[in-house]
């Protein structure tokens, strides 16, 4: 353990920032210095809850700064464990290595209620904040993971998710991404997938500067499956970026992925997916579709779907779009009276409700609805769309 | 007393290619009239071209009511009394018909009668179940024939025109929409069917029936005139219009 962190630490000297030019960091602007020696050694003042966390009722694990601040909950180096999932060479993933001061494990009684961790960053230093969700073969767990700025600190943040599903269990997992615009997030998760478990995995991208989550999905076990949902608005300078990997390696596993973005103002949104399928995933059925509203004339979206496939008998799709609002919609909705800034309001409400819908808790669902709504309605008042 | 819908010498083009050629057409309160023609002779183009869509070049005057609408934009003119049944409706994607009719009710503040109407057109059309669904996604032909007439009795308008109201449904569903359309007329509305078939007229009373070939109006009469059109088609029409 301690070696696998000091070794980090010593390769950390050698590795500058990435480039742009590399297929993994393309579209990002990675100028700018991630600060690591100034990571703190203590949380800062927890920020106050806000309406998600007030009408929890489950149990909330809280994560300031990197650290777990809840008493009782561990950090999987405390149970003598290491955290080996995510296997990145690059900075940042060397830098979570090196200076993340413990995942905090959700596991066992933990989960035993649905689970909400509130992930807060209060320093604009670069911090590291880990989870790490076991959940035990034959189990159900659910678990949000919000991730928030406490202040108008513009932060840099390593957050990595990592979770393991057993046989039979079933990992219903939100990720809200609710940072404040300054702050550049490299988010990193690895979900991997026991025999006949499944995950139902749907992320909300609200926030930061430079949001990126890049996401592996291992199918590991035969009859594996996940449902991967998306919702993201971009406004003002955001980039919002997403790397999601489905690895088909068990027989007879199933992905479904379906991402739906807006971006406004000068806004960039990246959805780089992918579907591989190993040579032993035999009988996958893999589909990924990605649709993107462009809502101003500066703002952009790249939508990259790939393939690749070893096994030969194996069923996939993909979709993906980008454009402006429908005039067809626009149209049909003023016929029945609607004012046009009426009408769009409803067709982008309804282009997200096809995700948001897909959100398993429904308070959690009817807040994410009213924040990216609420993005839209606020662009269109203020003329910027 | 002013008409419904009064349309005086109506013009309309997307690029060189004229569609509407000077077209006239009174439709009195009260009155149903049905309006023929061959594929490609301007139907749909008409009552997109008075519903206001901007994707043609205009000229002429159109007015529901005594007031004149060729200036406003879509939503105005709906909001002034006119609505089509689209022929081929729009699927709205994420928007259920609760959720656009409760728009439609918000865009039009004035009028308060939007909740009974509601309760009242989805009783008569049976509409209870589709409510919560998406609006047209994954509806049958006849299935969104009706939910456009639902919404046809939701908004209440001065004067429907109804885009092949009858096409793409069974017998029994003709008849009902027929009925519909007779159980519709009042006073206070003017009703347009845009259709191909005598069927639909056999089951309601048509007060006039108009000939559209080429972008003009090129016919008016009474109930004799579908018979005729049944027996010898439009080509007498055409040769006459080309010439
Ligand atoms: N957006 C468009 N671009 C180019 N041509 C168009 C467009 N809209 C209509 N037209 C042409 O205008 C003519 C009239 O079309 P319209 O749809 O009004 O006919 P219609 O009488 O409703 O026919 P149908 O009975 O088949 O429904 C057709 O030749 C059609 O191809
Ligand atoms: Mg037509």
């Amino acid at each position: 353990m301690a070696s696998r962190r000091s070794d980090a630490a010593d390769r950390l000297a050698g590795l500058g920032m990435p480039s742009e030019r590399e297929e993994i960091w393309r579209y990002l602007d990675l100028d700018f210095d991630p600060a690591f020696a100034s990571a703190p050694s203590a949380p800062g003042d927890a920020g106050a809850p806000d309406s998600v966390i007030d009408g929890w009722e489950g149990t909330v694990v809280t994560i300031v700064d990197g650290f777990v601040t809840t008493p009782g909950v561990s950090t999987v180096a405390e149970v003598g464990e290491e955290l080996t999932m995510v296997n990145d060479e690059h900075l940042f993933a060397t830098a979570f290595t090196a200076y993340a001061p413990g995942a905090a494990l959700i596991a066992g009684d933990l989960l035993a209620d649905h689970v909400l961790i509130d992930v807060q960053v209060t320093s604009s230093a670069t911090t590291f904040p880990g989870v790490h969700v076991d959940v035990a073969s034959g189990s159900d767990a659910t678990v949000i993971v919000r991730l928030r700025s406490t202040t108008d600190a513009p932060a840099t943040v390593v957050p990595t998710i990592t979770a393991t599903v057993g046989d039979n269990a079933r990992l219903t997992l939100t990720i809200i991404q609710d940072w404040n615009y300054q702050t550049r997030s490299i988010g990193r998760g690895v979900v991997e997938l026991g025999r006949d478990a499944s995950l139902t995995l749907s992320e909300i991208g609200l926030g930061a500067k430079l949001g990126r989550l890049h996401l592996d999905v291992n199918f590991l076990g035969d009859g594996s499956t996940a449902k991967v949902y998306g919702a993201y608005f971009g406004e003002e300078s955001q980039t919002l970026d997403y790397r999601y990997f489905m690895n088909h390696i068990g027989m007879h596993t199933r992905s479904d992925m379906f991402l739906k973005g807006a971006v406004a103002d000068d806004a960039l949104s990246v959805f780089t997916g992918m579907i591989r399928i190993e040579k032993s995933g035999q009988k996958t059925e893999a589909f990924q579709t990605n649709r993107n509203l462009i809502l101003s004339s500066g703002a952009s979206a790249q939508s990259v779907p790939n393939l690749e496939i070893l096994a030969n008998d194996v069923k996939c799709g993909h979709g993906s779009t980008v454009g402006p609002l429908d005039k067809d919609q626009r149209y049909y909705l003023m016929s029945r009276g609607l004012t046009s800034e009426r009408a769009d309001r409803l067709q982008v409400r309804g282009f997200f409700e096809e995700v948001v819908e897909q959100i398993p808790d429904k308070a959690i669902a009817a807040w994410a609805r009213e924040r990216i709504n609420g993005k839209y309605v606020s662009a269109q008042e203020e003329g910027r769309v | 007393m002013s008409n419904a819908l009064e349309v005086r010498d109506l013009k309309a083009s997307i690029g060189d290619l004229e569609i509407l050629r000077g077209l006239d057409l009174t439709v009195p309160f009260g009155e149903v009239h049905a309006l023929m023609g061959p594929n490609g002779s301007g139907k749909s183009t008409l009552s997109h071209v008075l519903m206001g869509k901007t994707d043609y070049t205009v000229s002429g005057s159109a007015s529901i009511d005594g007031v004149d609408i060729m200036g406003m934009t879509v939503d105005e003119r709906a909001r002034a009394g006119l609505f089509e049944t689209f022929q081929y409706p729009t699927n709205v994607p994420g928007v259920t018909l609760d959720d656009l009719t409760a728009e439609m009710a918000a865009s039009n503040p004035s009028d308060n009668g939007y909740e009974e109407r509601t309760a009242a057109a989805s009783t008569r059309l049976n509409m209870d179940r589709f409510r919560g669904r998406a609006v047209n996604i994954g509806l049958s032909g006849g299935e969104k024939k009706r939910s456009e007439m639902y919404l046809l009795g939701v908004a209440n308008p001065k004067i429907a025109i109804l885009d092949e109201i009858d096409s793409g449904l069974d017998i029994d569903a003709v008849r009902e929409v027929a009925d519909m359309v007779e159980s519709l007329r009042s006073s206070e509305l003017g009703i347009v069917v845009i259709t191909h078939y005598n069927r639909i007229l056999k089951y309601m009373s048509a007060d006039r029936i108009h000939v559209m070939v080429g972008g003009r109006i090129v016919k008016s009469g009474g109930a004799e005139i579908a018979e005729e059109l049944e027996a010898k088609g439009y080509t007498e029409y055409q040769v006459a219009a080309v010439g």
